[in-house]
């Protein structure tokens, strides 16, 4: 059942560098990246709704301005794209009050569910934060970028990405333990 | 805490993002087993960063209006192939996920068509044949030529291919004519050098109009596959998951579209 020896080998085996899907149109780029670009969305804004408008602008804005795409790191600068949108706009202005976060629909994520008061703690406790403070904590935290990554996509230095870091850390941890008087009882 | 360099608040932030290296993780675990107050600052911040990730991790999904944000958007891209190449991107970007998601890529079910009876096929043709020991194909590979001339004949494909998977470690093994939704269809195999077996199927369909690319699971049996205007292809083993998708990627690239 095993193929006869003499089987004629191809001598081209060695044009293949790797795996990569044939050569993806720019738009099924922007397709592929759209689930950490809602990710990214949601964790800078206040309910589903509001995420959503910033993705659509988002897409959009990519789209429109493709051409200034450099044809590299297309995901930072989707990124870039989403963190200029939301920190320019004034889109909050109403501050709309957060809405809690509910899990998406049928979602299969690794992370065990935690217990929803004290997620919802932590969101609510976001909203204290300056919006670009806010928007480094998510690229590092939730989105896994590198400071370095970071400082490229707000276009700001270094030592500002850590500042601002330090400053919603602290922030957060703060808020957190004030109103930590009475200890959530966690389900684990 | 000897060291020439001192620990500096950068550097908690780096070890609590998990961005040192060894060295340097073991120099901040030093200086916070001296400071105690920094050690619970920094496990506060591990905190805060496992409830973020937590928090939002729910988020990073497709939707079904996905295609019509992006090509709905603008522009005179053509659409058949966008959403193709769309398809497969949310079912080989998502890798491990695709399981959970395949079924129901777009949300809305299709009315039984041959791209439902595709998978089914392409799993009963691996069952029957994979496990075969001596007749697993009619054409064995040492007749490559004379294989893809005649499957392309049965079914109308004037430059047939047979994939090469040389490189992903799968040798062919050979092929088979076989029925596929009633008609001629082809079965290509392959084998590494542990006796995996993986088969490629073929099948034509006239009717075929939708698009589509896609994953299956049964049985530890998995089959991603997709429909490129009249055709369906399908890719099946018993392999891990992310191993089938690279051969399916391998495919999609070395058909003809």
């Amino acid at each position: 059942m095993s193929p006869s020896p003499d089987q004629p080998q191809k001598p081209e085996d060695s044009r293949r560098e790797g795996i990569a899907f044939p050569p993806l149109s720019f738009d099924a780029q922007i397709l592929a990246l759209l689930p950490q670009l809602r990710r990214y969305s949601r964790s800078l804004t206040r309910s589903d709704a509001e995420s959503e408008d910033l993705l659509q602008d988002c897409v959009e804005k990519a789209l429109v301005n493709r051409a200034q795409w450099r044809g590299a790191n297309i995901r930072a600068w989707a990124y870039r794209i989403m963190t200029n949108l939301h920190l320019n706009a004034r889109r909050a202005i109403a501050r709309r009050p957060s809405v809690g976060i509910e899990a998406a629909e049928g979602i299969a994520s690794n992370t065990p569910p935690a217990d929803p008061l004290e997620r919802n703690r932590l969101v609510r406790a976001l909203e204290d934060l300056p919006n670009d403070a806010r928007a480094v904590l998510m690229l590092v935290t939730v989105e896994g970028h590198s400071y370095q990554e970071v400082a490229d996509i707000m276009d700001i230095p270094l030592g500002t990405v850590m500042s601002r870091l330090s400053r919603a850390r602290q922030m957060l941890r703060q808020k957190l333990q004030e109103e930590n008087v009475i200890q959530l009882r966690s389900p684990r | 805490m000897s060291e020439m360099h001192p620990v500096a608040e950068a550097d908690l932030h780096a070890y609590a993002d998990g961005l040192l290296d060894e060295a340097g993780r073991k120099r901040v675990e030093a200086h916070l087993a001296e400071y105690p107050e920094a050690a619970r600052m920094v496990a506060d911040w591990q905190a805060q960063n496992d409830g973020l990730r937590n928090a939002f991790a729910s988020y990073a999904t497709t939707r079904p209006s996905d295609l019509q944000l992006v090509a709905g958007a603008k522009t005179a891209s053509p659409p058949r192939r966008l959403a193709m190449t769309a398809a497969a991107v949310l079912v080989f970007a998502l890798g491990g996920l695709a399981g959970h998601f395949g079924p129901s890529l777009f949300g809305k079910p299709m009315a039984r068509t041959a791209i439902e009876a595709l998978p089914q096929e392409a799993r009963n043709a691996y069952l029957i044949y994979a496990s075969e020991v001596r007749h697993p194909v009619e054409v064995f590979a040492d007749q490559e030529a004379h294989l893809a001339t005649w499957l392309g004949k049965r079914l109308a494909i004037d430059d047939m291919k047979v994939p090469n998977l040389q490189a992903l470690g799968f040798k062919l093994v050979g092929g088979r004519l076989l029925p596929v939704a009633d008609k001629p269809g082809a079965m290509f195999m392959y084998e590494n050098e542990t006796g995996q077996r993986i088969t490629v199927l073929v099948g034509r369909n006239e009717d075929n109009r939708e698009t589509s690319f896609r994953f299956a699971s049964a049985d530890n049996v998995e089959t991603f596959y997709w429909i490129d205007g009249a055709l369906g292809y399908a890719v099946t083993g018993d392999i891990p998951r992310n191993l089938l998708q690279q051969i399916a990627e391998e495919c999609y690239r070395q058909f003809p579209t």
